[in-house]
């Protein structure tokens, strides 16, 4: 086989050149591949400040089991976490520790907002309280309920999942080379 | 058991009575004593504020008033059939070894001239109970070492719990607290030596602008 003919996209090959492999094929997009692998290691940190932390506790053990979802493990540095899990009341004090936090996270990063206090504020109307975390950064689920049961937090799961699977990583990184001014054809 | 509570027993609530006005009877020996009318059974003895100190050190050395409860503040603003001063402050002390010895002693200030002189020397807990104060009503502890915000950013602007603060102000922060300055001090005293912060390279914004191109 000559290079240029293996440097053609396997779906436009030839059914010969197919044929001529020696180990099964699988054709899909590398948008599929990214999303698929992202989508199943979600490595979460936690930024717990009230009872909806307690949740989480019985979410991660073995009964409701959140490893199935491709958070299995718990990072406690931004720098190796990809989703970041607010749960509980987030008062002005806090905000600007985070969002520092959210901005050491590396990209691609998703935020999940559970409970009712880290999403509006809940009961708390008051001064001090931030009436919801989206004043300070971008969240992609939030979570309803005081606190919300485990089931909320893997359904929540479930729809970032979906999310992240819509993305397009090529998409993006040519809207980055765009920015950065390199001279790409529409 | 509180003698400021209404749900006492009867016959508690008559020996708190008797206590109280006894309490009331032996300080106003050192002070001149008013009762507070504004109170259920004038709970609460109302002094001027140059006897405060000299109240406060009567009712701890002489009368056994050993512990300090809490400093409350009041904010009286707009309060229906009320004539005086804006603002109050209120010194709860409990006794540790008379049973059910209570009493409570107010300061009344006006809005102008909103200042009380501190005791954080005669109890050791009203350093923070008068910080706390000050941070939230605004009235000024004359002669305290280290009036500053507890409960609040320092960044914060304002009393949150005074009447005329409106309730659904935010006040956006930029930063964190660090609260070094006192940090630093407890080390150095506990013996610590502490070396000089590593400098924080701040990259210019042109720099960051061109990143990873040149």
């Amino acid at each position: 086989m000559s290079l240029a003919e293996a440097n053609q996209p396997i779906s436009q090959a030839s059914p010969m050149a197919q044929d001529a492999l020696p180990f099964p094929v699988v054709t899909t997009t590398l948008d599929a591949v990214i999303n698929w692998g992202r989508s199943n290691s979600m490595w979460p940190l936690t930024y717990a400040t009230a009872c909806c932390a307690i949740e989480f506790m019985s979410l991660m053990s073995p009964r409701y089991d959140f490893a199935r979802f491709g958070t299995e493990f718990m990072r406690f540095t931004p720098r190796q976490a990809d989703l970041l899990m607010v749960m509980g009341t987030i008062t002005y004090k806090q905000a600007p520790i985070l969002r520092r936090i959210y901005e050491q996270m590396a990209a691609p990063r998703w935020v999940l907002c559970a409970g009712a206090c880290a999403s509006t504020g809940g009961m708390y109307d008051a001064y001090c309280t931030v009436p919801g975390i989206d004043h300070i950064i971008p969240v992609d689920v939030f979570i309803g309920g005081c606190p919300p049961r485990p089931e909320a937090y893997i359904d929540a799961a479930i729809k970032l999942q979906e999310k992240i699977k819509d993305e397009s990583f090529m998409r993006e990184r040519l809207g980055r080379l765009r920015e950065r001014g390199e001279d790409i054809p529409q | 058991m509180s003698i400021y509570s209404n749900n006492l027993a009867p016959a508690n609530k008559a020996s708190a009575l008797a206590n109280r006005i006894k309490t009331f009877e032996s300080l106003a020996g050192f002070v001149s004593l008013q009762v507070d009318v504004t109170t259920h059974q004038g709970q609460s003895a109302i002094v001027d504020r140059k006897d405060l100190r000299t109240a406060v050190l009567a009712l701890r050395d002489k009368l056994g008033f050993d512990m300090l409860v809490d400093i409350v503040g009041i904010d009286y603003l707009n309060m229906t059939g009320y004539q005086g001063p804006r603002f109050a402050v209120a010194y709860i002390f409990k006794s540790l070894h008379l049973a059910g010895q209570r009493f409570q002693l107010k300061v009344l200030v006006s809005e102008e001239d909103a200042v009380i002189p501190s005791i954080h020397d005669l109890y050791a807990i009203a350093d923070w109970q008068e910080r706390e104060t000050w941070d939230l009503i605004g009235v000024v502890f004359e002669g305290h070492p280290n009036l500053k915000r507890l409960l609040n950013h320092f960044e914060f602007v304002g009393h949150p719990l005074r009447k005329d603060y409106p309730a659904q102000k935010r006040q956006w922060l930029s930063m964190n607290d660090p609260m070094l300055d006192q940090l630093s001090d407890r080390l150095r005293q506990k013996g610590f030596e502490l070396l000089d912060p590593v400098p924080v390279n701040t990259p210019a914004v042109e720099d960051i602008i061109k990143g990873s191109r040149q």
